[in-house]
């Protein structure tokens, strides 16, 4: 029995939360649907923990789905980029789900709980399986399957606030206006070279050498992805989508469903277009560069106006984002491990972050930065938690936040770009404005009359506590992580068919 | 104790504290108790330390190894052991006089005060003993964030404003500047260890030399050269024990000695001199000495003054650092314990002042003095510390400046610190001078004498203000005598590079 | 509208040759167009003109929406459990090769089951959609016609 596991491991990763969601939607009320979807998510990350030691070692994991060997059949492709990717999402569900319990009980009626967590289940699945797979068509499948289920679980904010219906449908437009363009470049890709398996596909567009369609292909699927991980000016369905929908969701899909995006442009961009073709040929530093500084910049400012806790963090999303493209813009090692650890520092941060958030949320009945004056004598270790990871966005020493900060401006100054060093500090200040206008309200200023707020149950502080205690402690140790990311920029760029500029 | 073993454990006991003090919150008498123990036992260990470091001893410590090729680590030299001992030692006084005076004044939210001030001191000596500009780095931004909430203590719009402005700037500073010249040194010289004789030298191009000592120099906004000093009046709206703990102790010594261990250690003091690249900031330090002082004698308001004398005075030891030679590195190490001491001091009266007589302007202040006798007389003595004239400590400091000047042929700048001197007479001795001989003003004068006629005339600050008052005037006397030991172990600061055996 | 006699009669001379259709589709999807997709839909077209012309809580008394539910989830779980099964008789997940004595049978049989549990979800979820927004509106009187 041990060995078909451990044999099938890479299907078990998708499948398992796959058959768990149709059970959870049986299961009734809340209560057995939250357990259920909890253990799932713990087998899930104890999956996924297993793949990434393997693929930490060196070598690339293949399993042929349906026994079809590729290029015909579908290919989960595992190395260490992707194994890495697929740990910060099961991690992400699997401290999720405990605070869950209470923050969805909150918030959304008994009755449609286990629904709820159906979903969530299915938007695992969908996640995961856009990272596994080595099959470009079976990315979109997947990316579909984690899109349709965070519609849903977005409007179910919808119980608490009516405009999280709006926030989801809007969402639900541009994210498949997104997901179409992006199987339209696919599939010209296939007109071109007959296949759908991305290492194929490296091999016959190198062969195959520039063309009209290709470029076509390439320009659809990176407006698509584009879209996906919310890259300025394509991140309109952000800002209300993040805000509108439950805590507990805003907490999953912030800190991975963009990470995943991320994850699909670097695969796409690297190994199957090729460095050569992706940046030269066709020019995209020039393109990502200027895209980056202005989220970054231009997310920040708008963060900094907010009175809504959660508005503040979804725009400083955009502006992290800006970051991990920014070091993708660099085009060298370096660049490209800032990006990949910051996939992984952002996700930790953000999603204490929005669990703090929804911690509020539950206790002090508001988010809104003026609603929660006082707070922090109230509730000190919620505040506390917030602060640190206000910390972490800053990009303060001893966070994560720094760790990424560093390798970025290491990489605009071995290339020699001062200004571009001095932007990524600047955008730090702005982080600061806004970080610091709700540390000023929760400690220094009185709670507004009247109002009495009781601490965050323990079931929803722990976790949030335990990202927290993540962003610090890789900021004090980050050898793992950064060695992780090292390596895995390496394969990126050794799977890349033309050869690399340095 | 092995040294590495009193070097962790004299970083520990400020951090644990922390946390205790946190926990004994409810209970005052035990909270204030053990800052003061835990000042008094972190100054014994570093006095341990001290002593092996005088007979040679270099210990080293490596915490963690936060990325590929940037630690932790802590090293101690002679420039940071004397920051330590400064920072430790009064430690103790401000803990007392912190007891007294926030009792008196009957300041809330006492335990985090008492909780801010023990982290700030970790991050002082953590400063003190960094190894690496990394470390430094990291502990630099600890103790801005540290003493953020000591700035914004009495929570009014006008503390939270100038508490925005504090942190503003020194996180603008450090994060635009600072943070950029450490990374630009890593990738220059593959390295961030402070080393005899700087890393830079071979490592960079002397016409960027000036360029990454800029962004070093405005980057330490700790050391409040212009035109970065503004936070320093702004943090005057924090309680009179953190002025002290900030203007004589922890945040502003923290700054200059960066300023001067980046000088030493970094850039090299042979390197600095024969490219000529700290020029600008000879004058620049200059001209923050000069505005500073006269923007001093404009302020009416003590600890504004006081605010603008630090700031001037603390250019003196940047001053030190870009003249580039030996007797500055020198004058300015020995200038952070004689400002230390005559500086806090003075912070220390006007805070007995405002406990015993709740005056803050000093146009209110005459006549006061025959009330508060020994409040001005320690006034008065520190005064002349700060102004330089003997037999009081800061005389030396000056004296090894001005040979500093010479050494480097400033003829200009033995001027400059002439007339600072005497700008210093004028806003600093004017106010004792006020104090004893001018008659008390209007009311002052009717309860003057209603309060007269009981038995005392005095109404000096309360005892707990008084002693650390007087401990540490006396001390501005007893360091004039001691400077010949100061001197001989501040020749011990490498200046030249170790040439390997 | 059950008064209206042709709708009447004509539907229930239609809605069982549809069903049987939806059959025909659903297993004849290896030899021609068909399969589990368009199976369904077809056999909910049957049930969604039932409930056109006969009422939808009719429809909801023959196939209440939690059965329906139930019933999708179930055909989620045919599809993966054929690939878990897969997964213990040795083959990758989906290699239906084992299913049978040979390959290619096995492939056969592979196929009509995760067909039949795709045909299920689908014909579940368009009735569902179709109650979901039906019970929105209260039905409108015989009269308003």
């Amino acid at each position: 029995m041990l060995e078909i596991i451990e044999a099938n491991l890479p299907a078990l990763q998708v499948v398992v939360p796959l058959v768990a969601a149709p059970v959870c939607a049986m299961l009734g009320r809340g209560g057995r649907a939250w357990a259920f979807a909890t253990g799932i998510s713990f087998l899930t990350f104890a999956i996924s923990v297993s793949l990434f030691a393997t693929a930490y070692g060196g070598s690339p994991i293949s399993y042929e789905m349906g026994s079809w060997a590729p290029p015909i059949g579908i290919e989960y492709r595992i190395d260490v980029l992707n194994a890495f990717v697929l740990m910060i999402v099961s991690g992400i569900a699997a401290f999720v789900m405990p605070y869950a319990r209470l923050s969805v009980a909150s918030e959304i009626p008994a009755e449609r709980q286990a629904f709820f967590y159906t979903a969530f289940l299915l938007c695992l699945t969908g996640l995961l399986g856009v990272t596994i797979t080595g099959d470009a068509f079976n990315v979109f499948v997947f990316l579909e399957i984690s899109s349709l289920s965070t519609y849903a679980l977005v409007a179910s904010g919808a119980w608490r606030n009516k405009r999280a219906l709006t926030a989801a449908y809007n969402y639900l437009i541009m994210g498949t206006v997104g997901a179409t363009f992006f199987v339209i470049g696919i599939g010209m890709l296939y007109m071109i070279t007959g296949t759908l398996n991305m290492a194929d596909l490296a091999v016959r567009i190198a062969e195959h050498g520039d063309s009209r369609t290709l470029r076509m292909g390439f320009v659809f699927i990176f407006i698509g992805i584009g879209l996906k991980l919310a890259m300025f000016p394509l991140h309109l369905w952000l800002p209300n989508a993040y805000s509108f929908a439950p805590s507990a969701v805003t907490s999953f899909i912030a800190a991975t469903a963009t990470k995943v995006a991320v994850y699909v442009l670097l695969r796409f961009m690297f190994t199957v277009f090729g460095f050569d073709y992706a940046f030269q040929a066709s020019t995209l530093e020039n393109v990502l560069l200027p895209v980056a500084i202005v989220a970054m910049f231009a997310a920040s400012l708008v963060a900094i106006f907010q009175d809504d806790l959660k508005r503040m963090l979804a725009y400083s999303s955009i502006a992290q984002i800006g970051y991990m493209l920014l070091g993708l813009a660099f085009l060298t090692h370096t660049g490209l491990v800032a990006t990949i650890v910051h996939l992984f520092n952002h996700a930790v941060t953000k999603g204490a972050l929005f669990m703090v958030a929804g911690c509020f949320v539950l206790s002090a009945g508001t988010s809104s930065i003026s609603g929660l004056r006082g707070v922090g004598r109230d509730m000190p270790w919620t505040t506390a938690a917030f602060v640190a990871g206000g910390l972490s966005l800053i990009g303060l020493p001893l966070t994560v936040g720094f760790i990424s900060k560093w390798y970025l401006v290491q990489a605009s100054l071995e290339l020699g770009w001062w200004p571009v060093a001095l932007l990524i500090m600047g955008s730090s200040l702005l982080a600061i404005i806004y970080v610091w206008r709700v540390v000023e309200a929760a400690y220094l200023k009185p709670a507004p009359e009247g109002v009495t707020r009781r601490e965050a149950p323990l079931s929803m502080l722990v976790p949030a506590w335990i990202l927290v205690g993540l962003s610090i402690w890789f900021g004090i140790d980050a050898t793992l992580t950064t060695t992780a990311a090292s390596r895995a920029a390496d394969t990126l760029i050794g799977s890349s068919q033309i050869l690399w500029q340095e | 104790m092995t040294d590495a073993n009193a070097l962790l454990l004299a970083l520990a006991i400020p951090t644990i504290a922390t946390f205790l003090i946190a926990a004994s919150g409810s209970r005052p008498n035990i909270r204030d108790g053990i800052s003061v123990v835990a000042s008094i036992a972190t100054f014994a260990v570093v006095l341990r330390l001290l002593e092996s470091i005088m007979a040679g001893a270099r210990p080293s410590v490596t915490l963690v190894e936060v990325m590929p090729g940037l630690v932790i680590n802590f090293s101690i030299e002679p420039l940071g052991m004397l920051f330590a001992t400064v920072a430790s030692g009064l430690w103790i006084v401000t803990a007392i006089y912190s007891i007294g005076y926030m009792r008196g004044a009957h300041e809330k939210k006492q335990t985090r005060f008492y909780i801010c001030f023990a982290l700030a001191i970790a991050a002082a000596l953590a400063i003190a003993f960094s190894g690496n500009l990394f470390t430094l780095f990291i502990f630099y931004e600890v103790l801005t964030l540290s003493t953020y909430p000591l700035v914004a203590h009495k929570e009014t719009p006008e503390a939270r404003a100038g508490a925005r402005v504090y942190l503003g700037i020194l996180m603008t500073t450090s994060i635009l500047f600072l943070l950029v010249a450490v990374i630009w040194t890593w990738n220059l010289t593959g390295t961030m260890e402070f080393r005899a004789g700087g890393i830079l030298e071979g490592n960079i191009d002397p016409a960027f030399v000036p360029f990454l000592l800029a962004l070093f120099a405005f980057g330490i906004g700790k050391a409040a050269l212009m035109p970065f000093h503004r936070w320093l009046p702004a943090a005057m709206v924090a309680p009179t024990p953190v002025s002290a703990l900030l203007h004589a102790v922890a945040v502003v010594k923290a700054g200059v000695f960066t300023m001067l261990k980046v000088g030493t250690y970094i850039f090299g003091i042979g390197f600095l001199g024969r490219t000529g690249a700290s020029e600008w900031l000879v004058w620049l330090a200059a001209a923050t000495i000069l505005i500073a002082s006269i923007i001093a004698l404009t302020k009416d308001d003590l600890k504004a003054r006081l605010a603008y004398s630090t700031v001037s005075q603390l250019s003196y030891i940047t001053l030190g650092m870009a003249l580039a030679n030996q007797m500055g590195i020198v004058g300015g190490a020995m200038h952070i314990v004689m400002h230390a001491m005559g500086k806090i001091t003075l912070f220390m009266c006007a805070g007995a002042i405002y406990v015993a007589a709740h005056k803050t302007k000093v146009s209110e202040l005459d006549g006061l003095g025959r009330k508060m006798p020994l409040t001005f007389i320690a006034f008065t003595i520190a005064s002349l510390s700060i102004i330089g004239l003997p037999p009081f400590g800061g005389a030396w400091s000056k004296w090894y400046l001005l040979l500093s000047a010479a050494d480097a042929g400033q003829l200009v700048i033995i001027g400059v610190l002439m007339l600072s001197s005497l700008l210093n007479v004028a806003y600093l001795l004017s106010i004792p001078a006020r104090a004893f001989f001018a008659p008390p003003r209007g009311q002052m004068a009717h309860s003057l004498g209603a309060a007269a006629s009981p038995s005392k005339g005095w109404e000096e600050a309360p005892l707990f203000c008084l002693v650390p008052i007087c401990l540490t005037a006396l001390g501005c006397i007893a360091l004039f005598f001691a400077v010949g030991g100061i001197y001989e172990y501040l020749l011990s600061i490498p200046i030249l590079p170790e040439t390997a055996p | 509208m059950e008064h209206h006699s042709i709708l009447r009669v004509v539907s229930k001379l239609l809605i069982p040759p549809i069903i049987l259709y939806a059959l025909y589709v659903q297993w004849h999807g290896d030899y021609g167009p068909g399969g589990g997709f368009q199976a369904g839909v077809v056999f909910a077209v049957a049930f969604i003109l039932f409930a056109l012309v006969y009422g939808v809580d009719e429809m909801m008394r023959i196939l209440p929406p939690r059965l329906l539910h139930a019933l999708a989830g179930i055909g989620v779980l045919i599809y993966a459990g054929t690939g878990v099964v897969t997964m213990l008789l040795g083959e990758n997940f989906l290699g239906y090769n084992v299913l049978a004595h040979d390959p290619r049978h096995g492939q056969e049989w592979g196929i009509i089951v995760v067909e039949f549990g795709v045909g299920l979800t689908v014909a579940s979820v368009m009735m569902s959609i179709f109650i979901a927004f039906a019970c929105h509106n209260p039905p409108i009187k015989d009269e308003g016609w």
